[in-house]
């Protein structure tokens, strides 16, 4: 028998390959032949458009799906684990091994987060093969176009392709589904702080629901409800209100992406910064609470 | 198979319980409930402990205590001289909860890697510790099937084999039998007395009081969160004033003499019964059954 570790890598890796394998065998993934449905439209069902503005709404579309998919992996798959385990008195057997409960918090979270980058990656690579499918096909058209009005020039191709390129595939997109990957880790961890709050999956959901709308619209509360304070106040209640509930309109950086503009790298980064606070955040509390929990 | 363990060397308790108090906090106004009230109890290593008691005497709570899953009001729990609180403590420990629930999505020895890996194990060495536990429960031929489709005494085989999947020094079974049929009841007694001769501590909680008999070293009896009766089981059972005596193959004759020298006997010495002992309806029933898991 190998001795006790206080933390193990490993101990944490197993809670979270199991929570994967329980959500891929809930066919939690069934999402991504709709995400393909969708996108083929997306791609195909538009061709009157003119060129930027169909690959602006294949991405518009895609995007959306993303983000549906990812908040709602997120609310509801972290929802359905805890109380869950709680209810069904796995927890019990779980926490009777040498398990501290801080591993098994993190194993869970690091699962979800599994499946939703997994999931992401999957209809990414997808997505990015309509795109250049559609790109390319674009392209081709409008050469031949050119081409047959006598046009074809290598100044008119070289300007036409790179019109349609800004608005086609790039590592910009990429730096979209990253966004949409952090936005879903916050929402992920509220989740999970929830769930260590409440007692049962619908209430878990209910309030991770309000909390992500709230979430969206905070700019608009700060901009509205704030706006006769004192600045000092003003800053002080939108810092708790961010702190409280997370601000996701910071990762709304997708819009700049649809419409072909690129996230500059430092954006990215404090994005990211900002994910990682609020994971960490919401988790140490959620810690603090589970911890306590009589079970 | 479990390894033998060595008892010897060590004079710490594999388990003690110490003026434990746990008050449950009344939510919405409502009254606290004292599920515990100043409990203590020692179980020496290699012995088997049964813990009985009504519904609600507090068995349950006392185990969550044990296994750190509670924090108690007042008092501790210790585990091979550990704090039951410290993770640590549960190295040593397998737990068999009531009704025991496994992922569904798993199968029986996916079940068993998954416990496996959370203990330590990996490798070659928890695939061979999980093919020891599905032998010796009984479970061989349902190991590929999800754990979803168990029957309850399947179940409580798989949570055997998932408890001692580390080879603990100490099991903590908690109605090991509850909802089992016969069949099952009898295989989850002779894996406790085989467990016993190995040398593993146990702790156990049942309603069923023949069994607890039959398995029990020791007992203590609960009642309303209060040790009430606790000792030896040969000590506490026995009537003192009177002797069994059971007989293969007496002729009429013979059983006239023993009445005739009995009676002659004098002073109190008194014949209370006679008779022929009868088979059990549950022996019956083993031997006419076959169980769901084996020889499928």
């Amino acid at each position: 028998m190998k001795s006790y570790k206080a933390f193990s890598p490993s101990r944490i890796w197993t809670i979270a390959t199991n929570t994967l394998t329980q959500l891929l065998r809930m066919k939690i993934l069934g999402f991504l032949v709709v995400f393909a449905i969708i996108i083929v439209a997306a791609a195909y069902a538009f061709p009157t458009m003119s060129p930027e503005q169909q690959l602006k709404q294949l991405k518009d579309w895609s995007f959306g799906v993303l983000q549906v998919f990812s908040i709602v992996i997120a609310i509801a798959a972290t929802a359905l684990l805890l109380p869950r385990d709680v209810e069904d008195r796995t927890l019990y057997t779980i926490l009777s091994k040498p398990v501290p409960r801080h591993e098994y918090l993190i194993g869970k979270l690091l699962g979800v987060l599994l499946l939703i980058g997994g999931g992401l990656l999957i209809m990414d690579i997808f997505f990015c093969g309509v795109v250049w499918l559609k790109q390319w096909t674009i392209t081709a058209s409008n050469i031949a176009a050119l081409q047959s009005e006598q046009n074809g020039t290598a100044e008119n191709i070289a300007a036409m392709t790179d019109y349609i390129d800004r608005q086609g595939l790039s590592w910009n997109l990429q730096a979209g589904v990253w966004c949409v990957f952090l936005k879903a880790a916050v929402v992920t961890s509220l989740a999970l702080l929830m769930s260590c709050v409440a007692s049962s999956t619908l209430f878990t959901i209910l309030v991770s629901i309000c909390f992500t709308v709230v979430g969206h619209g905070e700019g608009l509360l700060r901009s509205y409800v704030f706006k006769s304070l004192a600045i000092t106040w003003k800053k002080f209640l939108s810092f708790l209100l961010a702190v409280i509930c997370p601000d996701l309109s910071l990762f709304d950086e997708v819009q700049a992406v649809i419409d072909g503009n690129a996230i500059p790298l430092s954006t990215l980064g404090q994005i990211t910064g900002f994910a990682l606070l609020y994971v960490v955040l919401y988790t140490s509390v959620a810690y603090l609470i589970f911890s306590e929990k009589e079970l | 198979m479990p390894r033998e363990i060595d008892n010897t060397n060590s004079a710490t308790p594999a388990v003690t319980v110490e003026n434990l108090t746990k008050v449950f906090k009344g939510a919405m106004g409502r009254k606290p409930l004292t599920a515990v009230s100043d409990l203590s109890f020692t179980v020496k290593r290699g012995e088997v402990y049964g813990l009985i008691g009504p519904n609600g005497c507090g068995k349950s709570t006392t185990m969550k205590v044990m296994l750190g899953l509670l924090i108690p009001s007042i008092g501790k729990a210790t585990i091979f001289g550990r704090n039951s609180s410290e993770v640590a403590s549960r190295h040593d420990v397998g737990f068999v909860p009531e009704n025991p629930y496994f992922y569904k999505h798993l199968t029986g020895r996916e079940t068993l890697h998954f416990f496996g890996k959370l203990c330590g194990l990996s490798g070659s060495d928890l695939r061979d510790r999980s093919a020891a536990m599905l032998k010796l429960t009984g479970l061989e031929n349902a190991a590929e099937r999800r754990v979803g489709g168990y029957s309850k005494g399947m179940l409580q085989r798989i949570g055997l084999a998932q408890a001692l999947l580390h080879e603990p020094r100490l099991l903590i079974l908690d109605e090991p039998t509850a909802g089992v049929d016969p069949a099952g009841s009898r295989r989850i007694r002779d894996l406790i007395m085989e467990f016993k001769e190995r040398g593993i501590t146990i702790v156990v909680t049942s309603h069923l009081l023949e069994q607890m008999q039959e398995v029990c070293d020791r007992v203590g009896i609960m009642s309303q969160g209060r040790m009430v009766r606790e000792g030896r089981l040969e000590d506490l059972i026995s009537v003192e004033n009177q002797t069994e005596i059971i007989l293969e193959n007496a002729t009429p004759e013979q059983l006239d003499k023993i009445r005739a020298l009995i009676s002659g006997a004098g002073g109190s010495t008194k014949l209370v019964s006679l008779g022929k002992p009868r088979t059990t309806l549950e022996r019956l029933f083993l031997e006419t059954t076959v169980q769901t898991g084996e020889g499928e």
